[in-house]
């Protein structure tokens, strides 16, 4: 095992870390501002690879383009989704039980239309690139792996300044703290929660599309956002940078016991380490603790 | 109908009946309830069909392991929110999966484990879930589960009158996850075949949506409920992804314009009162002068 080897391991599994980061952000953007886990959010990446794979494959875009369509997308079907899943219920101020329960049945709803729609047959997305593989010296990184990072890295970048620096963000934080100080303050926060869902479901678009192209698109792609899910867990729920890091932390880790250990038993070892890293530090990475309402 | 549809509706109600303590009545989701469901039926198919151990003992040993798991899964995750709780559940089921494929050579791994005896017919099945659904039943209206509902309707306030949270939770979720295993030794014994796909998380979350169907906190709605949603495509005849995306369309339907189910907190027992209360001599009301 060579240092190239190493590196080039390494690469991959950062590039893996960028995707699984945009999940946990879009989940954990979701988390912050309603306190529900969105278990709806894979079933928005399924759709939107699958869009992303109409506008690639049938219309011949590139990769810029198919993700932005696909972006788009999402970002409406994630509006879509509170508009059938959660406006009836935050208009009732139904307790946040009922937000759980509503998630997962979209999410299952939105795979099992695809199911109906596709098949379960596999599809895969047409090379994007000339050259798949860049040569740096000994080390070989594979283009896509690299275009992925790079286009990660800028979304993440681009969203913290929103949510930090622009009065959406300012607004999107003070929903997230309390909607109906927030609402008081003349803040329309049906308007921001919509804002926040076009985001996440944005944010769902461009994950799809980058899980599509580096694996193969059937309706349960969106099982790939337990990656997600486990970042957030380890980042600490809630909290974006912390999900950033837990998706970077895991996916690193994921590609070590990949190489040690093998495919099949890595979730279990992962599982483990997680229990594990819950015992010692209950509130993840962000150490921010999110109290449950009373 | 034939028998097999019949058993695996009333397994189908244990398992939304072990839902039922732990989301009905104390608030929390588990998504990885079929994962015990799995525990319990490897355990004792594996000591059954490589052991040759009696029933009583791949039983036992079956609903036990899965006690143990719990403990193991619930001890960091129940202190925290209860978010943790059911995205740790998620993954506990993915986790079993990956292990039951793993280890292959004693699972049998992506082919599943065969020629398990058949040592429970039909009556067994139906003694097991009049059982499951008297325990449960019991429970709810006994001390022990009128402290899940507190815990379920505010925690803070269940504290400050001396509930330990943390111990009834961790109760709540060692006895439906036995109840989960039971199902599974169950399903091992009178299937014969067992293999990992049976118990994904979308088996746990159908589970939950029956759940919901019915009415959170009714028993009699969760097994109805149950009963009606398995049995009634089996006998249509759909396309299991057609049969999915209609209970999906319902589940939405109630949680936006009935959320609390189809029977509320109603149970079979509220209508006997109610019948007798009908039958009986409306009693002349007290004057309101006097």
């Amino acid at each position: 095992m060579g240092v190239s080897f190493i590196i080039q391991q390494l690469i991959n599994g950062i590039s893996k870390g960028a995707v699984y980061a945009l999940i946990a952000v879009g989940f954990a953007l979701i988390f912050s501002v309603l306190k529900f886990s969105n278990f709806a959010h894979g079933g928005l990446i399924s759709i939107s690879a699958f869009i992303g794979y109409f506008f690639a494959k049938t219309l011949g875009m590139g990769l810029f383009l198919s993700t932005l369509f696909a972006a788009i997308a999402g970002g409406i079907i994630g509006i879509l989704l509170d508009t059938i899943g959660f406006y009836n219920l935050r208009k009732r101020k139904s307790p946040r039980i009922f937000y759980f329960v509503s998630s997962i049945t979209c999410g299952i709803l939105f795979m099992n239309i695809l199911t109906i729609l596709f098949g379960t047959t596999y599809y895969s997305m047409p090379n994007f690139f000339e050259n798949p593989v860049i040569k740096l010296g000994t080390v070989r990184i594979v283009t896509l792996d690299a275009v992925i990072l790079g286009v990660c890295i800028v979304l993440l970048v681009v969203l913290m300044i929103v949510i930090r620096r622009t009065k959406l963000g300012l607004a999107i934080r003070t929903v997230a703290i309390d909607d109906t100080t927030a609402s008081l303050m003349g803040i329309n926060s049906n308007t921001v929660v919509r804002i926040t869902f076009f985001i996440a479901g944005g944010l769902a678009g461009v994950a799809g599309v980058f899980l599509a192209s580096n694996y193969t698109i059937d309706p349960f792609l969106g099982n790939m956002v337990v990656k997600g899910f486990i970042a957030s867990v380890i980042g600490g729920l809630g909290s974006l940078p912390g999900a950033i890091i837990g998706a970077f932390l895991l996916s690193i880790v994921e590609v070590a016991l990949t190489i040690i250990t093998g495919d099949v038993i890595a979730p279990a070892i992962i599982f483990v380490l997680t229990l594990g890293f819950l015992l010692i530090r209950p509130n993840g990475i962000a150490g921010k603790f999110i109290q449950e309402k009373a | 109908m034939n028998e097999s549809v019949i058993v695996f509706t009333l397994i189908t109600i244990i398992g939304v009946v072990s839902i039922f303590p732990l989301t009905g009545l104390t608030g929390l989701f588990s998504f990885g309830q079929a994962a015990y469901m799995a525990v319990g039926a490897y355990i004792a198919g594996i000591l059954a069909v490589f052991y040759q151990m009696p029933l009583i003992v791949c039983g036992l040993a079956g609903v036990l392991g899965c006690g143990v798991l719990s403990m193991i899964v619930g001890y960091p995750t129940l202190k925290l929110r209860r978010d943790f709780f059911a995205l740790m559940s998620l993954f506990l089921g993915e986790a079993i999966k990956a292990v039951l494929n793993a280890s292959g050579n004693i699972t049998g791994g992506a082919q599943g484990l065969s020629s398990i005896p058949k040592w429970v017919g039909l009556p067994g099945v139906i003694v097991g879930t009049i059982v499951v659904v008297a325990l449960v039943a019991f429970m709810k209206y006994s001390r022990f589960g009128r402290m899940c509902l507190a815990i379920k309707t505010d925690e803070l306030a269940a504290k400050s009158f001396g509930i330990s949270v943390f111990a009834t939770k961790m109760k709540v979720y060692v006895f439906t996850s036995m109840i989960a295993g039971f199902a599974g030794v169950l399903y091992a014994f009178y299937i014969q075949y067992i293999d990992p796909n049976m118990f994904g998380w979308t088996t746990s979350s159908s589970w939950v949506i029956f759940l919901f169907f019915g009415g959170t906190v009714s028993l009699t709605g969760s097994v109805l409920s149950a009963a009606i949603l398995t049995m009634l495509p089996e006998m249509l005849r759909f396309a299991s992804e057609l049969r999915t995306v209609i209970y999906c369309v319902i589940i939405i339907a109630v949680l936006n314009f009935r959320p609390q189910g189809l029977l509320g907190d109603k149970e079979i027992s509220d209508l006997f009162k109610w019948i007798k209360s009908k039958l009986a001599k409306p009693k002349k009301l007290p004057d309101k002068a006097a």
